[in-house]
Parts: structure tokens; C-alpha cells; sequence
């Protein structure tokens, strides 16, 4: 008893220790927040299902379903050393849960911040992140296995004035799906820029604006490219043509 | 600041020996689920919620009050009546017939595997937020178990032995409807099923037919019957994405589903997506149990699709009346669906009738 008692002790007097000491200079917390639009439009699950956006076809659509993986989300400092905040993250639009990613805390300082949409070949192997398993975001292995990096869905009003559906997921690219299929990395790198934290609580917004997807620099046709796209190659190639200019630095905010 | 520690210290020194003398503080014996190695492998840790742990004690209440026809208005019916443990937790009737003869107009629902189910909706058309606040539901449902709960209360307050157990589940013998559904949905918690022969073929233990192979390919296949995105796939064991779908049934809607709880019209005729597990013991399917067998959950898939404004954009061959599938595939299929079903359920003794 004493013998816990004097580790008790000691564990509190070197916790109290650091607190008094004052050298360390105190972190920032530091949040992202990821916000989507159309073009200049906020979206939310709240402007779901309203067809009500124009791609750059001219088709008018609109969303039923978003939710995409983020990855290896990650600050670098000036002198290169990098603090990766998450490994992973399924923003779920739909659900409007993975919104943010809270709780970073770093010195003030001026920072690099890049993420990657979708695992990275390395990372991207069959049925080892239970999470994603239970929220069904695998990739069936004879569509080259790992995890989809983004599932768009709505309703689009086709070449006959019908509304139809279309189901835009991107996932790696795979040639020739089946049992020997191959598969090539078609994950996207996000360079979000030069970022300044300075020392009060800071937000950083990150828009994807989802019009791109359809725009630039392959216009989508979504009459005849609406769905079983995850099998097609060539449709993922246009898709991370497409995805290089979704994602962008919305705002960073100080909060006084 | 030593002088705090060292308060600290003697502060926590004395709680410590208060708590061992103590003898009073009843807790109950905290329990865990039985988890199937499939899950260990693939899936999260089961989700209990905080204010309703798992106790060997508050298990075995809610087992016996499963089983309880004292739950119902006539003492005939109780909830295992509709969810029958060697049909799935579920039931072969098309409607079940509630304690009056009259049948409801849903299929009833297996209820396996809910402490993965993280999205926490329940019944066909997401109506529950919580199994604690579904298994207040059947009890007073005029077309169920047409009782009341304070009637509920009083004929288990007077029994001979529910107040004592009440009392070691709960630390008091005082009866309450939020402690019975506690209790039940401890009790479903632990209903688990993992062991079926496509469960022992993932962890490397049986090897599918060719049939049951190929059918596994027509369920995964894109340009197939491309299943896999509702209804789950080997990495994902639960074989549902307990989410909310129109999977192509109806033009018009007699049942609005999800639409009916939320008044959205973009949700009008949306179901929530079954688990396909255990098929082989829960037949008929779909929300109103229209159909008598697998063959024609098949066809409707393959040829039997219908457009509604609420269509699912994953039902993509729906312009084509659906996915299209030969006679071998259909087999195959078929084959491959029933491998999901587990037998030990129906055997399992912790899920029998214990009164
Ligand atoms: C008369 C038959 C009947 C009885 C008795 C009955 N149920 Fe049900 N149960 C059903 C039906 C039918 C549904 C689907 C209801 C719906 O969607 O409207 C259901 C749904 C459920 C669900 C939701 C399953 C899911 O996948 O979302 C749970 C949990 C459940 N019942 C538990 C119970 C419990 C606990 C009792 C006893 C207190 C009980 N039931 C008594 C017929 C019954
Ligand atoms: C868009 C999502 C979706 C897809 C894709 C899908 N289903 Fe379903 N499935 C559902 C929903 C939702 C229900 C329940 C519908 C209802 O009752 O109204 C269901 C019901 C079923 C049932 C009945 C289960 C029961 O217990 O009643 C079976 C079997 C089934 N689906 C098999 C399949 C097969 C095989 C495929 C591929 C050919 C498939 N599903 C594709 C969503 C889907
Ligand atoms: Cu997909």
C-alpha cells in the first residue's frame, strides 16, 4: 500500500513538474472541416435529392448519396517534419458524420497541408480496416479489392427528358476484372498550400466542389457513363482526371 | 503542491478501503457477447451503450421476458411468438398474427447480429432509434401484444419471482417498462450469428462448391447482380448495410417505409436492406413478404424491376426490368445465399426458451 501510495505520489509531482515548467511553447488546436458545393452552391444532406445542379454537359442533376475516404491527412513544418493527423477518414456526406477532424493540436507556425483522396496503393488492401468493413466500403476483390474512395449518387434527367440514375464511384482503376486482374493506383494527392496557424483555436476549411467531377478536363456525358463504372478503366482514368482540381484550400480561420 | 498529492494519495487510499468493506452497492456480473471469429477478424468491437450494460443477470431477465406471454394482453403471445428462434429470430408467416387473430402488414424482422448495427434503426421503415426504445413498441402495438404498460408491469410486479430478478439485474425490485426493454434488448444483443459454411470457408475451414463459387461472383459482379453494395460482401460479414433503399418493388407505394416515419417524399417507399443471413429459415422476404421463396427474390432482381421516383441509383439495369441473370446464374446465386445461413442458431442453448 505505501508502495502505491509513493508512486502515486511521484506520478502527480512529475505530472505537476511539467505543468509549472512553462518551456514548451503551447499548441494551437487546429480543425478541419470539410464543406462540398456545386460550383458557387453549398451542399449539404439538407440540398439532397433535388434535382437542381447543371454539369457541364447540361445535364441537370442532383445527389442523393456522398461519401468519400480521406487519407493520410498531414502538416508539415518548416523545418520538414511532418505531423499526420489521421490515417484515414470516411466523410459521409449522407450521414453528415466525418465532417471534421478535431482535436490537432500544434506549435503556431506556417505549415504545408496535404491529404490524399482514397488509400494509397500500399494502404489499400482487402477487409483490413474493420470500420470500413462494417460500412461496406470494400471493393469486391475481383474489382482489384481494397476500399472505394468515393461513392457519388443521384438522379439525372437523361437524353429522352427521363429522370434516370447514375452511380459515379471511384475506386483503383483495374484492368481486366476478375480473378487476375490488375490493378493500378488512381488515388488522388491534395496539396492544400501553405497554411498559418498562428496562436488562437484555427479552422480550415477544405471545399470539394463536386461540379469538377463532371467538368475539367473530361466533360461527363452522364447518359452513357451512369453506372457500372467501378469495373470500367477507362471511366476511372477520366474520373482521377477529373478529381486533380475538387479539392481546395476554402478559408483558414483564427478564432480570437 | 506535495502537501495535495500526498491528500490525493490518502483520499484515494480511503475510497479504495471504503469500497473493499463495503458491502453495499449491489453490481450486477458484467457479461460480453460471444464473438464469432469472422467478426474478430473483419468487424469493430460490438457497440453496447453505456447505459445499458451487458450482465449476466440483466441477460438472463431479458431472456425469460422474451420468452414471457405474460407480456401480452391474453397471456398467449410472446415476443420469441414472431420471432422465432429456429426460423431466424423471424417468421414464417407472412404476417404474424397478433394476440387478437389479426395479422399486421409486415414481415416480421430476424434479430441477429444488432450489436454491430451501428446505425441504430430499427423495424422495416427505421421507426426505432435504439433496440431499448424498439422492444417498448410490440408490447402496447394494438396489432401485437395489445397490453398496456402499466398492466405489463403490475402482472410481473406481483409475480413470485420477476421482482427478484428484476433485482439482481437491476439492483432494485422495482419494476419499470424502461428496465423491462433494457433487459430484452440486453438479451437480443447477444444473439449472434457467425457460423454458417461462407463464414467457415472465410476463416479457411470449408471450401465452397463450384456452384456456391460462382454464385459468390454473380453476387459481387458488377455486370452481374452487383448485390454487394446493400446487402454486404465477405469483408463485410453483418451482409447488410442496415441502410434504407428502394430496390425496385413497387410503382406506387401502399407502405411509404422510411418515407411514412420521416414525411420526406425522396424517402417514400425506401425499406431498410435485410440481412441475408440465415435465408435458408426466414422466408417469405421483402417487407410485406410477398415473396414465398428465394427463386422469386431472384427473378425480381433479374427481370422484375420497376421504376419509381425513389428508385435506389444503385438498381441500375432498372431501365432493362433488372440485372438479367441466366438460369445457372440464378442457381448459383441461389446456392451461394443459402451458404449465409447458420445453423446453430436454432440450436444454440443460450437462446432457448428458458421458462
Ligand atoms: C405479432 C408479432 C410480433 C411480436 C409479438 C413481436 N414482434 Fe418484433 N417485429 C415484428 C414485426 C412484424 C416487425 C417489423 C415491424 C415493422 O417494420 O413495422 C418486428 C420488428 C422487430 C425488431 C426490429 C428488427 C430490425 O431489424 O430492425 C425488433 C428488435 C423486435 N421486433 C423485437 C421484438 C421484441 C423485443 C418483442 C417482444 C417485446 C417483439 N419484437 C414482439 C413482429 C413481432
Ligand atoms: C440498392 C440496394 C440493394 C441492392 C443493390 C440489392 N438489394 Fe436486396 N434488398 C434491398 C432492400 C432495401 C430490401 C428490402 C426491401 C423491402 O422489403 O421493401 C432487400 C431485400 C432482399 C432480400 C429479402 C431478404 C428478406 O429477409 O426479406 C433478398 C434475398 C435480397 N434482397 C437479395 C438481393 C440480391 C440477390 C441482390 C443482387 C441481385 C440484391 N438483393 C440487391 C436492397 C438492395
Ligand atoms: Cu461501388
Amino acid at each position: 500500500m505505501k508502495k502505491i501510495a509513493l508512486f502515486l505520489m511521484a506520478v502527480t509531482f512529475i505530472a505537476c513538474n511539467k505543468n509549472d515548467d512553462g518551456q514548451t511553447p503551447l499548441n494551437t488546436l487546429v480543425d478541419i472541416r470539410f464543406q462540398h458545393s456545386f460550383d458557387e452552391q453549398l451542399v449539404d444532406n439538407t440540398t439532397f435529392n433535388a434535382i437542381q445542379y447543371n454539369n457541364a454537359f447540361g445535364s441537370e442533376l442532383s445527389l442523393t448519396k456522398l461519401r468519400y475516404l480521406i487519407t493520410n491527412v498531414t502538416f508539415t513544418n518548416q523545418d520538414g517534419i511532418a505531423t499526420k493527423v489521421r490515417d484515414y477518414q470516411l466523410v459521409d456526406v449522407t450521414q453528415n458524420t466525418g465532417m471534421f477532424i478535431s482535436g490537432t493540436s500544434l506549435p503556431p507556425g506556417t505549415y504545408t497541408l496535404k491529404m490524399r483522396f482514397g488509400f494509397a496503393e500500399p494502404e489499400n488492401n482487402s477487409g483490413i480496416y474493420p470500420d470500413l468493413n462494417a460500412a461496406s466500403w470494400s471493393v469486391p476483390d475481383m474489382l482489384g479489392g481494397g476500399y472505394h474512395y468515393m461513392q457519388l449518387e443521384g438522379r439525372f434527367i437523361d437524353a429522352g427528358n427521363e429522370t434516370s440514375i447514375y452511380a459515379y464511384h471511384t475506386i483503383s482503376a483495374v484492368q481486366n476484372p476478375g480473378p487476375d486482374n490488375i490493378r493500378e493506383d488512381t488515388s488522388i494527392e491534395i496539396d492544400l498550400g501553405t497554411i498559418n496557424i498562428e496562436n488562437t483555436t484555427t479552422t480550415i476549411k477544405v471545399n470539394m466542389n463536386i461540379s469538377e467531377w463532371f467538368k475539367n478536363p473530361n466533360v461527363w456525358n452522364l447518359n452513357t457513363l451512369n453506372g457500372m463504372l467501378m469495373g470500367n478503366y477507362a471511366a476511372q482514368i477520366l474520373m482521377q482526371e477529373n478529381g486533380q482540381n475538387v479539392f481546395s484550400l476554402e478559408s483558414v480561420r483564427s478564432v480570437q | 503542491m506535495q502537501k495535495f498529492t500526498f491528500l490525493v494519495c490518502l483520499l484515494f487510499l480511503t475510497l479504495c478501503c471504503t469500497n473493499d468493506d463495503s458491502s453495499e452497492g449491489y453490481a450486477p456480473t458484467p457479461a460480453s457477447i460471444s464473438i464469432p471469429g469472422v467478426f474478430l477478424q473483419l468487424l469493430p468491437a460490438p457497440e453496447i451503450p453505456a447505459n445499458n450494460p451487458l450482465t449476466e443477470e440483466g441477460i438472463a431477465l431479458g431472456r425469460q421476458l422474451f420468452f414471457e406471454k405474460k407480456l401480452s394482453a391474453n397471456n398467449t403471445l410472446a415476443c420469441a411468438g414472431c420471432h422465432k428462434p429456429n426460423e431466424g429470430f423471424s417468421d414464417q408467416r407472412r404476417y404474424s398474427i397478433g394476440i387478437d387473430g389479426i395479422a399486421g402488414f409486415r414481415n416480421s424482422m430476424p434479430i441477429v447480429n444488432f450489436a454491430w448495427n451501428t446505425k441504430n434503426k430499427f423495424n422495416w421503415d427505421g421507426s426505432a432509434n435504439s433496440l431499448e426504445q424498439q422492444a417498448l413498441e410490440p408490447v402496447i402495438n394494438e396489432i401485437e401484444m395489445h397490453n398496456t404498460w402499466p398492466n405489463v408491469v403490475e402482472t410481473l410486479q406481483t409475480d413470485a419471482n420477476y421482482p427478484i430478478a428484476f433485482g439482481e439485474a437491476f439492483g432494485t425490485t422495482t419494476i419499470s417498462k424502461e428496465r423491462v426493454a433494457k433487459a430484452l434488448a440486453q438479451f437480443i444483443r447477444t444473439l449472434v450469428s457467425g457460423d454458417s459454411k461462407f463464414d467457415k470457408y472465410v476463416l479457411g475451414e470449408a471450401t465452397l462448391t463450384p456452384l456456391e463459387a460462382e454464385g459468390l461472383a454473380v453476387f459481387l459482379d458488377e455486370d452481374r447482380g452487383d448485390c454487394f453494395h446493400c446487402h454486404g460482401s465477405p469483408t463485410n460479414p453483418l451482409w447488410t448495410d442496415n441502410d434504407f433503399h428502394n430496390n425496385g418493388l413497387d410503382e406506387d407505394f401502399l407502405d411509404l417505409g422510411l418515407g411514412d416515419i420521416t414525411g420526406d417524399p425522396a424517402q417514400f417507399g425506401l425499406f431498410k436492406s435485410p440481412s441475408l443471413r440465415n435465408l435458408a429459415f426466414t422466408a417469405p422476404y421483402m417487407h410485406d413478404g410477398r415473396f414465398a421463396t428465394l427463386d422469386e427474390v431472384i427473378n425480381h432482381y433479374s427481370e422484375g424491376l420497376v421504376f419509381s421516383q425513389t428508385i435506389d441509383p444503385l438498381m441500375k439495369t432498372v431501365a432493362q426490368g433488372g440485372v438479367q441473370l441466366t438460369v445457372e446464374e440464378k442457381a448459383a446465386l441461389k446456392a451461394f445465399m443459402l451458404s449465409l445461413s447458420d445453423p446453430t442458431l436454432a440450436t444454440n442453448p443460450a437462446y432457448q426458451n428458458p421458462n
